[in-house]
């Protein structure tokens, strides 16, 4: 994996991505979506689950940065070490949200990679409704 | 939810949040992979975890954390009152295990009703306490 620059292939990610900004993506939480996130963690259905937000942000930044190419995530080696949600309202059946992450770092530290993705999500109305932080490592090859 | 809520003045510093215990089902995480859609193959296919160093597949860590946020919004009664939730993910999970969330009450500000807990979730893994969530911390806000 890694990236290619001037013809040579990269082992590792490319830190001058830190601050790249991905395209937003919207995410409607209708009745159909919170009836299948609860049942799938257990709830009764009765709320809207407020981990529900983890799907906009699996599609606002890890699906986004395991595709790009410019940054060379060696997805075969990651690992789910950290996340955070601070919730600045609940969220509620029908919003739309709209999710936009952020690359907020990039390290390299004992023979591994440490990337950390910023995604906000906000209403139809623009308003702040959710800050995630993922903390991913990429395990070095041991 | 049936749980009644929860009164900010009948909480101290060192309250145990009930622990809530789940087993870690195939099925649950073929949902949990096509609710959240994380389809990352550790969490679907025997084969590409076994690759990965794992006996066989794992839970998802979110999973795990939305498991841990149940536990604290049935504590509470309120899904509307937590604030905040941060998981570090210290150890996997693998199927027909039972994971155990639970939490304590860390520090209280009266003035705006906040609750500061430390919380986790642990798995009884042959004699041994592991922690697939470690250290961690929830914020809840009661009215």
């Amino acid at each position: 994996m890694g990236y290619e620059r001037d013809g040579v292939i990269a082992l590792v990610m490319n830190a001058a991505l830190e601050g790249k900004v991905y395209e937003p993506v919207t995410l409607e939480i209708d009745a159909g979506f919170v009836a299948r996130f609860a049942s799938a963690v257990g709830d009764d259905g009765s709320f809207v689950p407020p981990t529900i937000v983890t799907a906009p942000e699996i599609v606002s930044g890890l699906d986004h940065v395991v595709a790009d190419q410019e940054l060379g995530l060696d997805f075969s080696r990651v690992v789910h070490s950290d996340q955070e949600y601070e919730w600045i309202r609940p969220v509620q059946l029908g919003d739309v949200l709209v999710a936009r992450s952020t690359i907020e770092s990039i390290r390299f530290r004992g023979g591994h990679e440490f990337l950390t993705l910023r995604t906000e999500m906000r209403d139809a109305a623009g308003e702040m409704v959710v800050v995630a932080r993922t903390g991913l490592i990429v395990r070095g090859e041991s | 939810m049936t749980t009644a809520l929860l009164r900010f003045e009948d909480l101290s510093v060192g309250l145990d949040v009930p622990p809530l215990a789940k087993v870690v089902t195939r099925e649950d995480i073929r949902a949990y992979a096509e609710a959240s859609g994380d389809d990352n193959p550790l969490h679907q296919d025997d084969q590409a975890a076994i690759a990965a160093g794992f006996p066989g597949i794992i839970a998802h860590g979110m999973f795990t954390m939305a498991h841990l946020a149940s536990c604290l919004v049935g504590w509470v009664g309120d899904p509307s009152a937590l604030k905040r939730l941060r998981a570090a993910f210290r150890a996997p999970v693998y199927m027909g295990e039972t994971i155990i969330a639970g939490g304590r009450v860390k520090s209280l500000d009266p003035s705006t009703r906040t609750v500061l807990l430390d919380v986790w979730v642990t798995v009884e893994r042959a004699g041994t306490t592991e922690w697939p969530i470690k250290r961690s911390e929830a914020e809840i806000r009661l009215a």
